[in-house]
C-alpha cells in the first residue's frame, strides 16, 4: 500500500488494486478465430489490449511463389474465407491487369453478382456473431439461416459452399446453371423482411444500443492513420469506397450501377427512411455505427445484385475463359486494391516472364483494422472488449495468411 | 422402543452442528474455510430458533447474519487476502490466552443457564409448539407501534410505557447504519492518481 | 399421516420418520420433475424461437426423454477437480446452492392446505433463504482457483445481493396491501374471480409486479442479466471449472430458484391457487361434497399454482433467447438508479392507497385477514368461550 504524507498530520492510505493480466484466447468463444488478446486491467477497466496473431499463418504468400497464378486462386479462398468470392476477384483482377487481359461484359456483371452476394453473406456473419458476442442467440440463427440460402446458390453455381475458387483469371470457371438467376431473385425477395427483423432484434434494441453505442469510438484521423478501411472507416465518417474511388481497372466493373456509398453525410445515412434512426447515445465511429453501416450495406448489395442480374441476362457474349495454366506472366509489378466486405484488400504480383510469379503479396484489411484495437480498448471495461472486437469484424485467415 | 422425542432429537442435531462448526472455525487455518464453517454454525443457530417456534427471528438470523454479514465477511476475506488459500497462523500464547478467556466465559454462561429453575425441567409439552400455534409476527408489529399484547396484564403505567413503541429508535438505528455504510464507502473510495500508471511497453516475452 | 402409518409400522418413531421422509420425497419429486421438464422446455423454446426444432429424437417426436438422457450423460462424465482448487469447498459449493434453492419450497404453499410448513413469516423466510444462494456461487468461484471463475463469482454475488433489495421492497408492497406475511393467507385473500387478484388491486401493485419480475430475473441470473454465465466473455464465469454432475447440480439450483420466484410471483400477485374463474366452487369440488371432491379441488388449485409458475419460467426463457445481455455496470445501474427508487415509490403509493381507499376504489377490496397474535391463547380463549 502506498502511503502518502499529506499536508495534514494523518496518513492517507490508497489501496492499490492489483493489475490483472487476463488472457483472452487463442481458444475463446468470442475472438473471431484463433486470436490471443492480452488484457491488462485495473479491476474492470482495461489499460492495455494487445492482440497476438500468427496462430493461423499458413505461408500462403510463399506458396504463391511456387505455383502459377491460377493455381493460387484456392489459396485466396482461404484468406477471408467468409468472402472468398471477393478474394478470388481481387487476385484475378490483379493478374489480369498485369496481363492486360479484359474480361467480357457478361463476365464482369457475373462477377458483380457474386461479389455482392458474398458481401451480404459476410455481413450476415458479422451481424449474427456480433449479436452472439453480446448475448443474443437468436439473431445469429436467423442470419445463418439466410446465409445458408446464399451458400446454396453458390453451391449450385460452383459446387462449393465456402471456398469457391470460382472467379478466376480471365473470367469465371463456368457459366451459371439454368434458373439460377430466378432463384437468386426469389431469395432477395424473401430476404428483405428479414433485414427488418434483424433491425428490430438488434439495431433498435435498447439493450444492444446500451452495449454498442458510445463504445470504442474511432476518430476519423486515427482510422486513416492506422490504415483502417471498409465499414470501420466509413462508420467514422470518412467517405471512401474503392468501388467508386479505386483503381479504374476495378471501378469499371461497377460503372453504370446505381448504388450509394454508406457513409454519414450531414448527419444522415443514405436511404435510411425505412430503418431505425441513429440513437442519441451513438457517437460517430462507435460500435453501433459500424454495425449499422454493415446493415445498410447489405441493402445496397441487394440493389447491386438485382441490377447485376438484369444486365447479365441482357448482356451478349461469354463470361470469359480462364487462362491456360502455363500462361506466362510478363515482367512487371501490379498492386491492386478492391473493396472486400471487411475493407480494402490489396493484392500484388511481380511477374518475371514465367508462369509462376516472383512475389505474391496480400494486403489484408483485417490486419490494419485489428491494429486499432489497442487504441480503442484503452479505458473501456472488460465486457466491452468482445463488443469492440466484434464490431471490427476481423477474420484471422486474412490477418495471418 | 419408546416414543422418540423428535424435538429433542433435532435440538441435539442443531446444537451439535452449531458447537461443532464453531470449534471448526477456531481450529481451521484456512481463512475462507473458516468463513464457511461460520456460515454453517450460524445456520444451525437459526435452526434452533425455528425449533423454538420463533420463525421470524430464525428467518431474520438467516437473512441478516448468514446472508448479509457473512457474505460481507467472505467478500472481504477473498478480496484482501494476500494470495489464494491464505492460512492464518496463530501463535501459542494467543491460543492459551483465548482458551483461558473463552473458558471463563463458558463457565459463567453454564452456571447462569443451569441456575434458572424454569429452564432446568425438561417438559415435553411446553417445549414443543406446533407451527400453527406459534406466536405470529403480529405481536412484534404491535409492540413496535406501542401495544404490548403479551403483557396486557401489566398494571404499572410507567413500566407499560417503557416496554413498547420501539419504532422510532428502530428507524434511528437503521438510518445510523446507512450513514455508517455511506461513510465507510466514502472513506474507501479510490483516489485519483496524479499520472496514469506506467505499464511496460514490451510484453512479447510475457508468459501466462 | 404419521398416525395412519403407526398402524402398520411397529416402532412409532419409525412411522413418524417414514411420514416425514415421504412428505419430503413428494415435495422433492415435484420440484425435481419440474426442473427436468424445464431443461426440455428451454431447449424446445430456444429451438422454436431460433426457427429450428430442438430435441426431436430421444423419447418420441418431441424429445420428451432428452432431460433423462442429459442427466445420464452428466452422471457418467469424468469427475475433474482442478489441481489448484480447494477440494472440500469445490465439492460443497454446488450442494450449497442446490440446498438453499430447494429449501425455499418448504414454505411455498401449492394450495391453502398443501403446504409443507405453514410459516407465519413465510415471505420473509423465502427472501432470507433465497439470499443464501449467493454462497454457493462465491465459494464455487473462489475454490476453482482460477482468475476467470473468481471474477465471475464476484460479479454474480454483487448482482444477486444488490437485487435482493428491490425484490424485498416489491414484496413488502404486497405485504402492506395484504397485511400479513403468511402466504396461505395472502392466497386466500385473492379467492374468487381474476379481478380479486392483488395485481389488479391498485395501480401501484400492478406496477410493482413489473418491477418485481425484473428484479426476479436479475436475482436468478437469467438473461438479460446473465453476465456471470456469459459464454462469450468469461467462458462460464464461476462455473467454468465445473463439469459433469456438479455442473448439473448448479443448473438444477438455477431452475429451482427460477420456479421458486415464479411461484412466489404467482401467489403474491396472481392469486396462486385461485384460477381466473372460481372453477372449483362452480363445479362443486369442495370438501363439503366429500373427500374426493375436496381432493380434486385442491388438485385444481395446485395445477393453477404450478401452471402460473411454469408460465413465468417460460417467459424468463423467452427473454433469454431474445435479448442481448447487459454489462455488469449497466446491471448495477438498473438496480440502484431505477429499480430501488421505483420500488420505494411504489411502496409509498401502495401504503397511501390502502390508507385512502381501504374498501377499494372500483371493486370492493378484500379486507386483510386479521390473525391472532398468540394462536394458542386465542384458541384456548375460543375453546373456553364455547
Amino acid at each position: 500500500m502506498a502511503i502518502e504524507r499529506t499536508g495534514l498530520e494523518w496518513d492517507e492510505f490508497d489501496v492499490r488494486t492489483d493489475e490483472l493480466v487476463i488472457n483472452m484466447g487463442p481458444q475463446h468463444p468470442s475472438t473471431h478465430g484463433v486470436l490471443r488478446v492480452l488484457l491488462r486491467t485495473d479491476g474492470e477497466v482495461v489499460q492495455q489490449a494487445e492482440p497476438h496473431i500468427g496462430y493461423l499463418h499458413r505461408c500462403a504468400e510463399k506458396i504463391g511463389e511456387n505455383v502459377s497464378a491460377r493455381q493460387w486462386i484456392p489459396y485466396t479462398d482461404r484468406l477471408d474465407y467468409l468472402a472468398a468470392m471477393n478474394m478470388n476477384l481481387g487476385w484475378a483482377l490483379t493478374v489480369e491487369k498485369l496481363l492486360g487481359l479484359e474480361v467480357p461484359e457478361k463476365g464482369r456483371h457475373l462477377r458483380v453478382i457474386m461479389a455482392e452476394l458474398n458481401r451480404i453473406a459476410s455481413h450476415l456473419v458479422a451481424a449474427g456473431t456480433y449479436g452472439l458476442d453480446l448475448g443474443s442467440f437468436t439473431p445469429f440463427m436467423y442470419c445463418f439461416r439466410e446465409r445458408e440460402k446464399i451458400l446454396n446458390l453458390f453451391e449450385e453455381a460452383c459446387g462449393a459452399r465456402l471456398t469457391y475458387s470460382y472467379i478466376t483469371v480471365g473470367g469465371v470457371m463456368a457459366d451459371l446453371p439454368a434458373g439460377w438467376t430466378d432463384r437468386c431473385l426469389a431469395f432477395l425477395d424473401q430476404f428483405e423482411p428479414v433485414v427488418d427483423e434483424l433491425h428490430a432484434l438488434l439495431t433498435s434494441n435498447a439493450i444492444f444500443v446500451r452495449r454498442a453505442a458510445g463504445i470504442g469510438v474511432l476518430a476519423p484521423e486515427l482510422a486513416v492513420s492506422y490504415g483502417c478501411s471498409g465499414p470501420v472507416l466509413r462508420a467514422s465518417g470518412v467517405d471512401w469506397d474503392l468501388r467508386r474511388d479505386g483503381d479504374p481497372w476495378y471501378t469499371r466493373m461497377y460503372q453504370g450501377y446505381d448504388w450509394d456509398v454508406i457513409v454519414q453525410v450531414n448527419g444522415r445515412y443514405p436511404h435510411d427512411e425505412n430503418y431505425p434512426q441513429v440513437p442519441r447515445a451513438a457517437v460517430l465511429g462507435d460500435c453501433w455505427h459500424r454495425f449499422y453501416v454493415r446493415m445498410l450495406e447489405v441493402v445496397q448489395s441487394m440493389r447491386l445484385v438485382r441490377q447485376g442480374i438484369e444486365r447479365y441476362r441482357t448482356a451478349a457474349g461469354s463470361v470469359g475463359q480462364p487462362i491456360k495454366l502455363s500462361q506466362k506472366l510478363p515482367k512487371g509489378e501490379v498492386y491492386l486494391e478492391t473493396e472486400a466486405p471487411k475493407g480494402q484488400m490489396g493484392f500484388m504480383v511481380i511477374g518475371d516472364d514465367s508462369a509462376v510469379p516472383v512475389r505474391v503479396r496480400a494486403r489484408s484489411s483485417s490486419f490494419c483494422n485489428l491494429s486499432v484495437l489497442s487504441e480503442l480498448c484503452r479505458g473501456c471495461l472488460v465486457a466491452d472488449v468482445p463488443a469492440i472486437l466484434g464490431s471490427l469484424d476481423i477474420v484471422l485467415g486474412e490477418i495471418d495468411r | 422402543m419408546a416414543e422418540v422425542n423428535w424435538h429433542t432429537f433435532f435440538f441435539l442435531v442443531a446444537a451439535l452442528a452449531a458447537c461443532g462448526f464453531a470449534i471448526a472455525v477456531v481450529i481451521s487455518g484456512n481463512i475462507v474455510r473458516m468463513a464457511f464453517y461460520l456460515v454453517m454454525s450460524l445456520g444451525a443457530v437459526s435452526g434452533l430458533f425455528f425449533l423454538a417456534g420463533a420463525d421470524l427471528i430464525g428467518a431474520l438470523q438467516l437473512m441478516i447474519y448468514v446472508g448479509g454479514t457473512l457474505v460481507l465477511l467472505v467478500f472481504g476475506v477473498m478480496l484482501t487476502s494476500g494470495g489464494p488459500f491464505a492460512r492464518m497462523k496463530t501463535p501459542r500464547w494467543q491460543w492459551a490466552l483465548s482458551i483461558v478467556l473463552a473458558g471463563w466465559l463458558l463457565a459463567i454462561l453454564l452456571k447462569t443457564a443451569t441456575s434458572v429453575d424454569d429452564w432446568g425441567s425438561a417438559s415435553v409439552s411446553r417445549s414443543h409448539v406446533p407451527p400453527e400455534a406459534a406466536p405470529t409476527a403480529r405481536a412484534i408489529g404491535l409492540a413496535l407501534v406501542g401495544v404490548r399484547v403479551d403483557r396486557l396484564a401489566q398494571q404499572n403505567q410507567d413500566t407499560q410505557a417503557g416496554m413498547a413503541g420501539y419504532l422510532l429508535p428502530f428507524e434511528i438505528v437503521s438510518v445510523h447504519l446507512v450513514v455508517v455504510l455511506v461513510g465507510a464507502a466514502y472513506l474507501a473510495r479510490t483516489k485519483r492518481r496524479k499520472q496514469p500508471a506506467q505499464f511496460p511497453q514490451k510484453s512479447s516475452t510475457q508468459s501466462l | 399421516m404419521a398416525e395412519w402409518l403407526k398402524g402398520y409400522l411397529d416402532p412409532p418413531w419409525l412411522a413418524y420418520l417414514a411420514a416425514a421422509l415421504l412428505q419430503c420425497a413428494v415435495l422433492l419429486a415435484v420440484v425435481m420433475t419440474a426442473v427436468a421438464a424445464f431443461n426440455w422446455m428451454e431447449r424446445k423454446i430456444a429451438g422454436r424461437l431460433q426457427d429450428r426444432l430442438g430435441p426431436t429424437r430421444v423419447g418420441g417426436r418431441f424429445g420428451w426423454l432428452q432431460s433423462v438422457a442429459d442427466g445420464i450423460k452428466l452422471l457418467t462424465k469424468e469427475d475433474i477437480i482442478p489441481a489448484g482448487a480447494d477440494a472440500m469447498l469445490f465439492r460443497l459449493a454446488p450442494y450449497l446452492s442446490f440446498c438453499t434453492a430447494f429449501c425455499v419450497f418448504v414454505a411455498i404453499p401449492f394450495t391453502d392446505k398443501w403446504v409443507a410448513l405453514r410459516l407465519n413469516a413465510a415471505v420473509f423466510f423465502i427472501l432470507a433463504v433465497a439470499g443464501l444462494e449467493v454462497f454457493g456461487v462465491i465459494l464455487g468461484g473462489y475454490s476453482s482457483g482460477s482468475k476467470w471463475s473468481l471474477l465471475g463469482a464476484m460479479r454474480e454475488a454483487a448482482q444477486v445481493v444488490s437485487y435482493e433489495v428491490p425484490m424485498a421492497l416489491c414484496v413488502v408492497v404486497v405485504v402492506t396491501v395484504a397485511g400479513t406475511m403468511d402466504l396461505v393467507a395472502i392466497g386466500k385473500m385473492q379467492s374468487g374471480w381474476f379481478w380479486d387478484w392483488l395485481v389488479f388491486h391498485d395501480p401501484f401493485t400492478f406496477l410493482t409486479f413489473w418491477i418485481y419480475s425484473t428484479c426476479a430475473v436479475a436475482s436468478v441470473n437469467r438473461a438479460p442479466f446473465d453476465l456471470p454465465e456469459a459464454e462469450s466473455e468469461l467462458v462460464a464465469g464461476f462455473m467454468t471449472e465445473y463439469s459433469g454432475f456438479r455442473w448439473s447440480v448448479f443448473f438444477m439450483a438455477e431452475y429451482g430458484s427460477m420456479l421458486a420466484v415464479s411461484i412466489l410471483a404467482a401467489i403474491l400477485f396472481f392469486g396462486g391457487w385461485n384460477g381466473p374463474i372460481p372453477l372449483a366452487g362452480l363445479l362443486g369440488l369442495t370438501p363439503q361434497h366429500g373427500p374426493v371432491a375436496g381432493f380434486l379441488g385442491e388438485l385444481l388449485g395446485a395445477i393453477n399454482t404450478l401452471g402460473k409458475g411454469i408460465l413465468g419460467v417460460g417467459v424468463m426463457m423467452w427473454l433469454r433467447w431474445t435479448l442481448p445481455r447487459l454489462r455488469i455496470d449497466q446491471v448495477m445501474t438498473v438496480c440502484l438508479k431505477y429499480c430501488i427508487p421505483l420500488a420505494a415509490a411504489m411502496f409509498v403509493g401502495a401504503a397511501l392507497w390502502t390508507y385512502a381507499f381501504p374498501g377499494g376504489l372500483i371493486l370492493p377490496a378484500r379486507a386483510a385477514p386479521t390473525e391472532p397474535a398468540f394462536p394458542l391463547a386465542a384458541a384456548a380463549h375460543n375453546a373456553g368461550e364455547q
